[in-house]
């Protein structure tokens, strides 16, 4: 009988821990069912807390921020909500220099090829957002072929961000503000290739400088390496390019907790790819488990629950969500999700951001394309006792350092994360680094690469808190 | 009883919890990745062979080299998704002209039709890492002194000129190697049988191989018949 009470014991012990998430979808205010995509995060209100950006397809983006308890939608202007445009992929970041981060929405009317309406570029003045495309002068550099995702390239290393816009059927484009302008430099910095874009992630992949790494659907995949500010392609040699597989998500992350970025790769019903960089080639390292075929979209490495490991959460798409945990050597091993498996769920984007400041990520994911669903959220049940560190790169300029690297130094690792330019799929993330704290770790020490490779290290005498670190 | 319960729940317990994660070797993927190396202009028309030459050049055990042979169509140059089952068929022994039976994994119906008329088989020996095996593979004549070389297929991949192109392709007696027929074996008369009577080796191909080659519409085959013809 002691045996059967014992047996039984364990395995509730057992389901209690599966239990990863907790639900907190009821703190978002109106939560309506819509058909959302791309989510980023960024502080559009200049209050220096972050909020989440939603988008809509043919319904209002939203600007949600976390406010007594609830998450709101903050944002009253039209030309940011533009619910009559569709708008999918969608990325924040500082191009012309002045602290805040303008918000491309990439809008898609078509599946390939010539779209109606153009995309946004939304600034601010005298907390007034304004479409950048529709000033007179920018008029004629339009993006009007179908998109996917858009990514944040500091190319030069000099704090000024260029948008490269993942297009479908039709060239690429990077979007740089010169003399006021907004131009289109994709030809010259030879990234104007034509193909179907998905995903798109920017950061120190292979340089010091900012690379880019985009996941495509028939056709090859780019690995685009920084060569004084312009770009070449390097997909073949570093074997990333998988042909014959659909792209769809994509992000950074230090697989082997080695002190570098390497790339993590969704495939529409193909295999994820999990790529470390070895003898100047990418290698998947993706157990079977991992690199299972499913419907992906968004891909995000995270350490949710602060156990100084990293999660990958798989958002698919009318097929249930999947999460890893990447433990010592390249294992993924697989979390069992019953909360947040959203098996119904039509999964099209999600984001990570600490916006209740407490410590812990919050998942915020994104649901529609062919069934009109509300936005879910959700946080990881953390033991009482975990700690954290959060490390926030600002640049010379007041503006978050995406695509800068972070890398935590202690007794038990070296452990690189990317201030996140966007990634997943049609996404992008907080701009901070977020580390859970493993047990018996000591000896904290951070560095910052920033993206024009020159690196600080800092010492690091506390935890539990968001340390700032400014560009000199 | 009392030990043998606790073992019995502690054994049960252990498998509940750890599920185990063999990572067997995945053959398909591998295939998938190297794509790019095994085609690298993209064009994979009737490459059969060049799928074959990049697995035998592999240092690989007898049973990888089976399995990653049943995930390419030698006819097309079609990769097969994993779980595809073979048509049990034959072909002609290029010395002997016996029947040889055997398994082939193809893209589609048309294929093993194609397969039966315009290939033979050979007996080939080859050293693995387990070892020196003996099995039989479908070869087709040297096609490079085509005048109606088809023109979608890349002649580079099997030609050096008018002779076989031994880089590209696996060379046996002066024909090229297209793929593998699986469990191959003389065949006996029921062997014979079942495939004349099968409704894909029989009835449909029948038809299909008696149709003439301008008529033809399904699959891949025409292409690669003009190559083997």
């Amino acid at each position: 009988m002691k045996f059967f009470i014992i047996f039984f014991l364990l395995i509730s012990i057992n389901n209690l821990r599966a239990e990863f998430f907790e639900d907190l979808s009821k703190i978002i205010d109106d939560n309506n069912k819509r058909l959302s995509y791309g989510i980023s995060v960024s502080d559009v209100d200049l209050d220096g807390n972050y909020e989440f950006i939603v988008t809509g397809f043919g319904y209002p983006n939203l600007a949600l921020s976390f406010k007594n308890g609830k998450l709101k939608n903050i944002n009253q202007q039209d030309i940011f909500s533009d619910p009559f445009r569709r708008t999918i992929g969608v990325a924040a970041c500082d191009i012309d220099r002045d602290g805040f981060e303008e918000i491309y929405f990439l809008n898609t009317d078509t599946y390939s090829g010539v779209k109606r309406y153009s995309d946004r570029l939304i600034d601010i003045k005298d907390n007034n957002y304004f479409d950048l495309f529709e000033l007179e002068n920018n008029r004629k550099n339009l993006n009007l072929t179908a998109g996917r995702s858009v990514v944040c390239v500091d190319r030069k290393g000099n704090g000024k961000y260029g948008i490269y816009v993942a297009n479908y059927g039709g060239p690429t484009r990077f979007y740089e503000i010169e003399s006021d302008e907004i131009k289109d430099n994709a030809v010259d910095l030879n990234l104007d290739n034509v193909t179907g874009g998905r995903a798109v992630v920017s950061g120190h992949i292979l340089t010091d400088r900012s690379d880019i790494f985009a996941a495509n659907e028939r056709g090859a995949n780019y690995l685009f390496k920084n060569k004084n500010g312009k770009f070449e392609d390097v997909a073949f040699e570093y074997r990333v390019d998988d042909v014959i597989q659909n792209g769809r998500g994509t992000a950074l992350s230090d697989i082997y907790y080695r002190g570098r970025l390497d790339i993590l790769s969704g495939n529409w019903l193909g295999y994820h790819r999990a790529y470390v960089l070895k003898d100047d080639q990418f290698k998947d390292i993706g157990n079977k488990k991992f690199d299972k075929p499913s419907r992906i979209r968004t891909i995000i490495s995270a350490d949710f629950d602060n156990d100084g490991f990293d999660e990958v959460f798989m958002n698919n798409i009318a097929e249930p969500n999947r999460l890893f945990k990447i433990k010592e050597n390249g294992k993924f091993e697989e979390i069992k999700l019953n909360t947040g498996m959203e098996a119904d769920g039509y999964g099209t984007g999600a984001a990570v951001a600490d916006i209740d400041n407490d410590g812990i990520l919050e998942l915020l994911v994104a649901r529609g394309e062919s069934k009109e669903q509300s936005l879910t959220l959700y946080k990881a049940k953390v033991n009482k006792h975990s700690k954290y560190l959060r490390i926030k790169p600002i640049n010379k300029f007041g503006a978050p350092a995406r695509g800068a690297t972070v890398t935590l130094l202690t007794n038990q690792r070296k452990h690189s994360k990317t201030i996140d330019a966007g990634s997943g799929y049609l996404c992008q993330m907080e701009p901070v680094a977020h580390y859970g704290i493993r047990k018996n770790e000591k000896d904290f020490k951070v560095e910052i690469k920033w993206t024009n490779g020159k690196k600080n290290l800092i010492e690091i005498n506390s935890l539990n808190q968001t340390v700032t670190i400014k560009q000199k | 009883m009392k030990k043998t319960l606790s073992k019995f729940f502690l054994i049960f317990f252990a498998l509940f919890q750890f599920e185990t994660i063999a990572d067997e070797k995945n053959y398909h993927k591998e295939l998938i990745t190297d794509w790019s190396r095994i085609f690298p202009d993209q064009n994979r028309n009737a490459a059969g062979p060049k799928f074959f030459k990049y697995i035998i050049d592999k240092k690989i055990t007898y049973k990888d080299f089976k399995e990653f042979n049943k995930l390419y169509c030698a006819v097309s140059g079609s990769l097969i998704d994993p779980d595809s089952e073979p048509n049990f068929l034959y072909a002609n022994e290029s010395k002997t002209k016996e029947k040889i039976c055997g398994n082939y994994y193809k893209c589609c119906i048309p294929c093993s039709c194609d397969i039966m008329k315009y290939s033979e088989v050979e007996k080939m020996k080859h050293k693995f890492l387990d070892g020196l095996k003996e099995f039989y593979v479908f070869t087709i004549k040297n096609p490079c002194n085509k005048k109606d070389f088809p023109s979608r297929v890349n002649k580079d991949y099997f030609c050096n000129g008018k002779k076989i192109n031994n880089d590209q392709v696996y060379n046996l007696n002066g024909r090229i190697v297209i793929g593998l027929l699986h469990k191959g074996r003389k065949c006996k008369k029921d062997d014979i049988d079942f495939v004349k009577n099968h409704q894909v080796t029989g009835r449909f191909c029948e038809l299909r191989n008696n149709t003439p080659l301008e008529n033809l519409e399904a699959g891949m085959g025409d292409i690669f018949i003009k190559l083997a013809r």
